[in-house]
C-alpha cells in the first residue's frame, strides 16, 4: 500500500463529469479529499490517493487522459 | 533558548517538529520555519553581522541552521549602484544585486543550497538529490561534491546530455527517465517521500527557501541598513519573491532594521511564454492555474509554481505589481545589462531587466527612489540564446589603410549618426 499527495485541476469543460467518483470504481485506489475549490468554470482539489503503486500510476494516467491537470502536491520541481 | 522554535504551516498554524518534513498532514499546505524572534533578537546585532563571516552565514542567526558545512563561500554578492543603466531608464539610484558571481556556480541557487544542504547534514542525511539540468543541478552537485555527500540528479532522458556538463564534472549519478517533465515531477517527488535522501526542493524545502532571505538582509546592510523603496526580481516558483519580502520584513522584527523603516513594493518578472503567477495576479485569482513553458527564460519557466499564490499576495500586500516579457525583449534585456553595466546575465536577468524598464518607463518609480534589481544567473551558461542577436565582427586585411577605411571610418560615421 502507497500513498501520493496530488493536486488536481479540472478544465471548464470537465466540471461536470464525476470523474472522480468513475476513478474510484475502475481503480482500486482510495481518495481522501483534503482541500478543494470548485467553482463554475474552474475546480481544483487536492487529495491523497492510497492504493498500490502500479494502481496508483494507472489512476493517474486515466484521470490525465481525461483532461485533468495531476501534479504533485509539490508543484513542478524540475528546473532547466 | 533556540532560535527555531517549530515547523508551521503556512495555511492552518498546525505546528510540527522541526524535520525533513514540508507538507502539513492536515491540510497539505506548506510547512515554514517558526522562528522564536525575542529570542533571536536579544542574540542579533549590527556589529555581530559586521564582524560575521564575508558569505550568506553572517546572516546565521535568522537561518535555520547552527552548524554549517556547505556552502561556506555562498553569498555576499555586489550591490552595483548602475549609474549607466539609471540613466538610461530615468532612475537616480538604481542597483543590481550581482547573484550572477555567487560561488561555487554562479547563480542564487548557491544560496538555498548552501542552507539546504548544511541542514540535511545536521539531519544526517548522506545523499542530495535534486531534478534539474540548470543552475539548480550545478549547484547540488558542486555542494555535494565539497560536502562528501553522493549526488543524484533526475532529468528526462531525451535531454542532450551537452545540458548538464556543468553538473557532470562534479561526478553526481545522473538519471535519464523515460518521460516527459511531468513524469519527472511526479517521481520525483515519490523518490522523495520514499528514500532517505535530502531532495532539495521537496523534503528538505522549507529549509532550502530560507536561503533566498539572504538576498535581502545582503541588501539592506550593503544601503547601509536600509530598505530599498521598489524590488524587481524574477518570478519562477514564487519563493525567491516571497522570501525576499520575508528578509526585509524579518529585518524588521529583530529590530536591525528601523521599527519604521517602510517595506520595499515588491515587482515580479515573468517571461510570457510561462507566466502563470502573473496571469493570476492579473486576474485577481488566489491559485494557479498550471502552463506548459514555451520560452527561452528556461531556468524560470515552472508551469505550475508552487508558492505562486504567495507570490500574488507579497505583491498586492507590499502595493506592488507584476510585468512579463517576451523572448525579444528578454534578450535586449540582457543586451542593455551588458552593455551599460558589464553585467552578463542569463535570460532570467534579461526578464528582470526588461521588466524593470517597462515599470520604469510606465512611471512606476520616483526618479530618486533606491530600486533593486536582482540579476540572479551568469550569462556565460547559456550564451547560445544570443546567437544572432550580436554585432558581427568587422572583417579586414591586415593593412593600416583598411583599419582606417573600414574600421576607423565606420565607428566615426556610427558614432556621428
Amino acid at each position: 500500500m502507497d500513498s501520493m499527495k496530488l493536486k488536481l485541476i479540472y478544465p471548464e469543460d470537465k466540471i461536470k463529469e464525476p470523474l472522480l467518483s468513475k476513478m474510484c470504481k475502475t481503480f482500486d485506489v482510495d481518495i481522501n479529499i483534503r482541500k478543494a475549490n470548485v467553482q463554475e468554470n474552474i475546480g481544483w482539489l487536492e487529495l491523497e490517493m492510497k492504493g498500490s503503486d502500479e494502481e496508483i500510476e494507472r489512476a493517474i494516467n486515466w484521470l490525465v487522459e481525461h483532461g485533468v491537470e495531476v501534479s504533485p502536491l509539490e508543484g513542478q520541481v524540475f528546473t532547466e | 533558548m533556540a532560535k527555531v522554535k517549530a515547523l508551521k504551516c503556512k495555511e492552518c498554524g498546525r505546528e510540527y517538529p522541526v524535520e525533513p518534513i514540508h507538507v502539513c498532514e492536515f491540510c497539505f499546505g506548506p510547512l515554514e520555519i517558526e522562528y522564536d524572534y525575542e529570542e533571536i533578537k536579544k542574540n542579533i546585532s549590527r556589529e555581530k553581522i559586521k564582524n560575521g563571516p564575508n558569505s550568506l552565514w553572517r546572516y546565521i542567526d535568522l537561518l535555520p541552521v547552527d552548524h554549517p558545512e556547505v556552502g561556506l563561500a555562498a553569498g555576499f554578492t555586489p550591490l552595483i549602484k548602475a549609474e549607466n543603466l539609471g540613466r538610461e531608464l530615468g532612475l537616480n539610484n538604481l542597483y543590481i544585486k550581482d547573484d550572477s558571481v555567487n560561488h561555487p556556480t554562479l547563480s542564487f541557487k548557491d544560496r538555498v543550497v548552501a542552507v539546504a544542504l548544511s541542514k540535511a547534514k545536521e539531519f544526517g542525511f548522506d545523499t542530495a538529490a535534486c531534478a534539474s539540468t540548470g543552475n539548480l543541478a550545478n549547484s547540488v552537485a558542486a555542494n555535494a561534491a565539497s560536502a562528501g555527500m553522493k549526488c543524484f540528479v533526475f532529468i528526462p532522458s531525451n535531454l542532450e546530455t551537452n545540458k548538464i556538463i556543468g553538473s557532470l564534472v562534479f561526478d553526481p549519478i545522473v538519471v535519464a527517465v523515460d518521460g516527459n517533465y511531468d513524469d519527472v515531477n511526479r517521481l520525483s517527488s515519490e523518490i522523495a517521500n520514499e528514500f532517505g535522501w535530502a531532495f532539495v526542493n521537496i523534503n528538505v524545502r522549507p529549509f532550502y527557501s530560507e536561503g533566498s532571505k539572504t538576498l535581502a538582509f545582503e541588501v539592506a546592510e550593503q544601503l547601509g541598513w536600509k530598505a530599498p523603496d521598489a524590488v524587481v526580481a524574477p518570478l519562477a516558483s514564487g519563493s525567491l519573491f516571497t522570501k525576499i519580502w520575508k528578509g526585509f520584513n524579518e529585518l524588521k522584527t529583530v529590530e536591525i532594521l528601523d521599527k519604521d523603516e517602510k517595506m520595499p513594493r515588491m515587482y515580479g518578472a515573468q517571461a510570457s511564454g510561462c507566466s502563470p503567477i502573473y496571469k493570476a495576479f492579473k486576474e485577481g485569482r488566489d491559485f494557479i492555474k498550471p502552463e506548459k513553458p514555451d520560452t527561452i527564460a528556461k531556468s524560470i519557466a515552472i508551469g505550475n509554481p508552487a508558492d505562486g499564490p504567495y507570490a500574488v499576495k507579497v505583491a498586492k500586500e507590499s502595493n506592488g505589481d507584476m510585468e512579463i516579457a517576451t523572448n525579444e525583449e528578454i534578450i535586449e534585456g540582457m543586451k542593455l545589462l551588458a552593455k551599460t553595466e558589464g553585467i552578463f546575465t542569463e535570460t532570467a536577468g534579461g526578464t528582470t531587466i526588461a521588466v524593470l524598464k517597462k515599470f520604469a518607463e510606465a512611471g512606476a518609480f520616483d526618479k530618486d527612489e533606491v530600486v533593486v534589481a536582482y540579476v540572479t544567473g551568469n550569462g556565460y551558461k547559456t550564451m547560445e540564446v544570443l546567437e544572432g542577436h550580436l554585432k558581427s565582427p568587422i572583417h579586414i586585411k591586415p593593412s593600416l589603410h583598411e583599419f582606417k577605411e573600414k574600421v576607423i571610418g565606420q565607428v566615426v560615421e556610427s558614432s556621428e549618426k
